[in-house]
C-alpha cells in the first residue's frame, strides 16, 4: 500500500514562470478587445506534436513563427493532479469528445502542449511493419526504416526518451508476469521523462514538468527563437488567393475555452501548417472548402479502437500510482500485417478513480463493489490495429452545420472479433496472476471467478458495438499522405497536394492506424518533414 | 444469417430514428422545458427528476434511495461536469435525457410508464436494465452515457473518491523544489 497524498511537491520547475524574463511573447486571445493582424514567415496551427516540433525547428533557422492554440495554456504551476480540473482544462470537449453513433469515447488532449501534455509518455518508433506498408501499399515515398532513423534518433535525444530505468508498478507488473506465465514476449516501454518521480499522474499534467511535453520542450524552444504563442485561438479556415494558401483566420475563444469572443486573429503568412491533430486539421480543411477533388478528407480516419478487462487480486495494485505505462506485449500485434484478424497491442492504464469509474461502464453494486477495491485493481488494455485489413478502413471525420468536427467510426464485425478474442487473452492472464475476479468491459458482463467461468461467459456476450465499452486515445489519419492524389490528401513532404504554400505536420498524416502509442511518429515524421520545408526557405 | 443480421440491424436503425424523432416532438411540442432547473447551470428540471430516480439504482451500495442529501450532491457534481464538457456534447446528452423524460419514449424505452418521481428503486434498475439489453444500439449508448456521467459525478467528489481505496494525490505547494531525479535516470 503506496500512499502519496501526504507528499508535498513543487512547482519551481514551471519554465512559464520566466516568460517575461525571457522576453516570450504569448498572447492569451479571450483577452483581447480588437483583431489582431500578424505577419510571419510560417504560421502553425496547433501546439502539439506535430505543431511543437515544427514550431521549434522553423523557429531554430531564423524564421519567424506564429502559433495558434485553441486550447488554454495551462503549466505545471496550475497543475494540481486533480481528475475534475484535469478533464476540464486539458481534454477536448472535457473528455466528452466521442464518435458520431455513441460507440467510443475519445480521449484527447486540447491546451498548449495538445496531448503531449496529458499522455503517458509510451515512445516508440513507428513499427517497422507499418512503415514498410506504408511504402509498399499506400504510396509513401521515403519513410524506410533506414530513412526515418535518423530523425527519431533526433528527437529521442531532444526529448530525452529512455528505457524506464524503475521497476514497473504493480499494474505494469501484472501484465509482465501473465506475458512471462503464457509465453509472450514482453518488454520495458521507453518514456520521454527527464527527473520523472514515478507518481503517476501524466493524465491530469505532469506537477514537476518531468515529462518532456511539447509544453516544456519544443514550445519554450521555439519562444526562445523570438516564436509568438497565441492560445484561446481557434483556427477556423485557411486564407486562400487562388490557389494559394496564405495564412489563417482564427477566432478569439472565451477563457474556458467552450465559445467565442467575437474577436478575431488573422496571420498572414508566406507558408501555413496544419497541426490541430487528426480530428481538428481535416475540420479546418474541410471548414475552409479546400480542394478535394477525390473525397479524401477527413476519410481513413484511425482510432486504435481500445478495449480492455478489470482483474481484483489479493494483493495492493495502487494502479492510481506510478508510472502509467511501462511494460507492453506486441505477442498478438503482428501475427500478421495486412490479412486475417486484426492485431493488437496489450498495455496498462493508470486508474485515477472517476477515469477508473468511467472506463467500468456498469452500474449498481456491479460497479461500486469493484470500484471498492480500486487499490486491488489491475486493468489490462488491448489497442487494435486498425487501417491494414481490406475490412478496417477507419472511420471519416465530418463537419456539422456548425463547424464543428464529428468522427464517425462505425465498429463493425471484423473489429468486434478482435473485441472478443482480446476480452479471451486479458482475461486469461489475470486468471493466470491470481486475479481472485475478472470482468470484461461489456456492459452486460460481471465479475468473474475463474478464468473457466469467464471463458465461457465471453463466448456467450453479445460483444456489439455499444454493448462492448471501446474507446480511443490515439485519433490518427483523416489527410493520409501519398505520392497519388486519388488516395491521398498530401504528398510525402506534408504538403497538401491541391493548394500551394500549406502543409499538414501531425498525425493526420498517416495513411494507417501505427500499431503503437504515436506520439514519436509524429515527433520524428514531423521532424522530418519540417526540416525538408527549411530548404525551400533556404533555395 | 446475414440478411437475417441486415435485416434486424435495418429494423434498429428505423427504431432508433422513430425513437429520436418522438423525442424531437417532446421539445418542439413544449414538453420539456429549455431553462435550467432552480440551482442547476444546465440540469433542467426533467433531467433532475430522471436523475434523482435513476441515480440510487447507479450508485447502490453507495446511495440509499431516500439519501436525498447524497443524491443532491451528486446531482450538483453532474450539472458542474456538463458545464465542463462542450457544447455539442451537452446537446447530445439533453436529447438522450429527452427520450428518456419524454413520456411516450420514456415508457417505450424503459418500461417506466408513470413519472420518474413514481419510481421505485426495482423501477429504476429494471429501466437502466431494459436500456442496456436492448437490441436498438442508440439506446445502448445512452444507458452508456447516462451512468458514465453519473458514476463520474460521484467518484469525482473527493470524499467518494476515497472510498475505492485512493488515499488522493500528493500536495501541491508552489514554493517547494522537486525532489532530485534518481540517479540512474540518464539518456541512453
Amino acid at each position: 500500500m503506496i500512499d502519496l497524498s501526504t507528499v508535498t511537491l513543487g512547482s519551481t520547475t514551471d519554465p512559464y514562470n520566466k516568460a517575461a524574463e525571457r522576453g516570450w511573447q504569448i498572447t492569451d486571445a479571450s483577452q483581447i478587445t480588437a483583431p489582431i493582424e500578424l505577419e510571419a514567415d510560417v504560421v502553425i496551427v496547433g501546439t502539439g506534436a506535430g505543431g511543437g516540433t515544427a514550431a521549434e525547428t522553423l523557429s531554430q533557422a531564423g524564421l519567424s513563427v506564429v502559433l495558434l492554440e485553441a486550447g488554454p495554456l495551462k503549466t505545471s504551476s496550475q497543475f494540481d493532479m486533480q481528475e475534475r480540473s484535469a478533464y476540464r482544462d486539458l481534454y477536448q470537449e472535457g473528455t466528452g469528445r466521442g464518435t458520431k453513433d455513441g460507440g467510443m469515447v475519445i480521449l484527447q488532449g486540447r491546451s498548449v502542449g495538445g496531448s503531449t501534455t496529458v499522455n503517458w509518455t509510451t515512445s516508440f518508433r513507428t513499427p517497422p511493419e507499418t512503415l514498410k506498408f506504408w511504402g509498399e501499399h499506400m504510396g509513401v515515398s521515403s519513410c524506410s526504416v533506414e530513412e526515418m532513423a535518423p530523425y527519431f534518433e533526433h528527437m529521442e535525444k531532444r526529448l530525452n526518451i529512455h528505457k524506464w530505468p524503475q521497476a514497473p508498478n504493480n499494474n505494469n507488473m501484472m501484465l509482465q508476469r501473465a506475458a512471462e506465465k503464457l509465453g509472450y514476449p514482453w518488454a520495458t516501454i521507453r518514456r520521454n521523462v527527464r527527473g520523472c518521480l514515478n507518481l503517476g499522474y501524466c493524465g491530469l499534467g505532469c506537477p514537476v514538468d518531468a515529462k518532456q511535453s511539447m509544453l516544456v520542450t519544443t514550445i519554450p524552444g521555439a519562444l526562445d527563437n523570438k516564436a509568438k504563442l497565441i492560445h484561446h485561438a481557434r483556427a477556423v479556415r485557411v486564407l486562400r488567393e487562388g490557389d494559394v494558401v496564405k495564412g489563417v483566420e482564427a477566432e478569439a475563444l472565451t477563457p474556458n475555452v467552450r465559445g467565442t469572443t467575437g474577436q478575431t486573429i488573422t496571420v498572414r503568412a508566406t507558408r501555413t501548417i496544419l497541426a490541430g491533430g487528426a480530428i481538428n486539421t481535416p475540420a479546418v480543411l474541410l471548414r475552409s472548402d479546400a480542394p478535394d477533388p477525390h473525397g479524401r478528407i477527413g476519410k481513413r480516419t484511425f482510432l486504435h479502437p481500445t478495449t480492455l478487462a478489470m482483474g481484483i487480486y489479493e494483493e495492493s495494485i495502487d494502479p492510481f500510482y506510478g508510472a502509467p505505462q511501462s511494460i507492453y506485449s506486441d505477442h498478438f500485434q503482428w501475427q500478421n500485417v495486412d490479412t486475417g484478424p486484426v492485431g493488437f497491442k496489450l498495455e496498462v492504464p493508470p486508474l485515477q478513480p472517476a477515469f477508473a469509474a468511467g472506463f467500468y461502464a456498469a452500474a449498481g453494486e456491479e460497479i461500486t463493489q469493484s470500484m471498492d477495491k480500486l487499490n486491488h485493481t489491475q486493468c489490462m488494455i488491448a489497442l487494435m490495429r486498425d487501417g491494414f485489413h481490406e475490412d478496417s478502413q477507419g472511420g471519416a471525420v465530418e463537419i456539422d452545420d456548425k463547424g464543428q468536427p464529428i468522427v464517425d467510426y462505425p465498429i463493425n464485425d471484423y473489429l468486434l472479433e478482435g473485441v472478443r478474442r482480446a476480452f479471451n487473452v486479458m482475461l486469461e492472464m489475470q486468471f493466470a496472476t491470481g486475479a481472485k475476479s475478472a470482468r470484461p468491459a461489456h456492459k452486460q458482463a460481471r465479475h468473474y471467478v475463474s478464468w473457466k467461468e469467464a471463458k465461457a461467459a465471453v463466448a456467450e456476450l453479445d460483444v456489439a458495438a455499444h454493448k462492448s465499452t471501446i474507446g480511443s486515445a490515439h485519433v490518427m489519419g483523416g489527410c493520409p499522405m501519398g505520392d497519388d492524389p486519388k488516395r491521398s490528401v498530401a504528398n510525402s513532404d506534408g504538403k497538401f497536394h491541391h493548394l500551394d504554400n500549406l502543409y499538414i505536420m501531425d498525425g493526420s498524416l498517416f495513411p494507417t492506424s501505427i500499431g503503437a502509442n504515436p506520439q514519436l511518429s509524429i515527433y520524428g515524421l514531423v521532424y522530418k518533414l519540417s526540416s525538408n520545408l527549411l530548404t525551400q526557405f533556404k533555395a | 444469417m446475414q440478411t437475417d443480421r441486415r435485416d434486424f440491424l435495418k429494423l434498429s436503425m428505423v427504431g432508433a430514428a422513430a425513437l429520436s424523432t418522438m423525442s424531437g416532438g417532446a421539445t418542439l411540442s413544449g414538453c420539456t422545458s429549455s431553462g435550467p432547473a432552480s440551482g442547476m447551470k444546465l440540469l433542467r428540471p426533467e433531467d433532475v427528476e430522471l436523475l434523482r430516480a435513476l441515480t440510487p439504482a447507479v450508485m447502490k451500495g453507495k446511495i440509499a434511495p431516500g439519501d436525498t442529501a447524497s443524491i443532491d450532491q451528486t446531482l450538483q457534481s453532474f450539472d458542474q461536469l456538463m458545464v465542463d464538457l462542450s457544447e455539442p456534447v451537452v446537446a447530445g446528452v439533453l436529447q438522450a435525457f429527452d427520450v428518456l423524460s419524454f413520456a411516450p419514449t420514456r415508457g417505450l424505452t424503459t418500461g417506466q410508464w408513470s413519472a420518474w418521481s413514481k419510481a421505485s428503486l426495482q423501477d429504476a434498475e429494471s429501466a437502466l436494465a431494459r436500456l442496456r439489453d436492448s437490441s436498438i444500439g442508440l439506446l445502448n449508448a445512452i444507458y452508456a452515457a447516462a451512468i458514465r456521467l453519473i458514476i463520474s459525478a460521484w467518484y469525482l467528489i473527493p470524499e467518494n473518491a476515497a472510498t475505492t481505496g485512493y488515499p488522493g494525490p500528493p500536495k501541491k505547494v508552489a514554493s517547494v523544489a522537486p525532489a532530485p531525479a534518481p540517479a540512474e535516470e540518464a539518456a541512453p
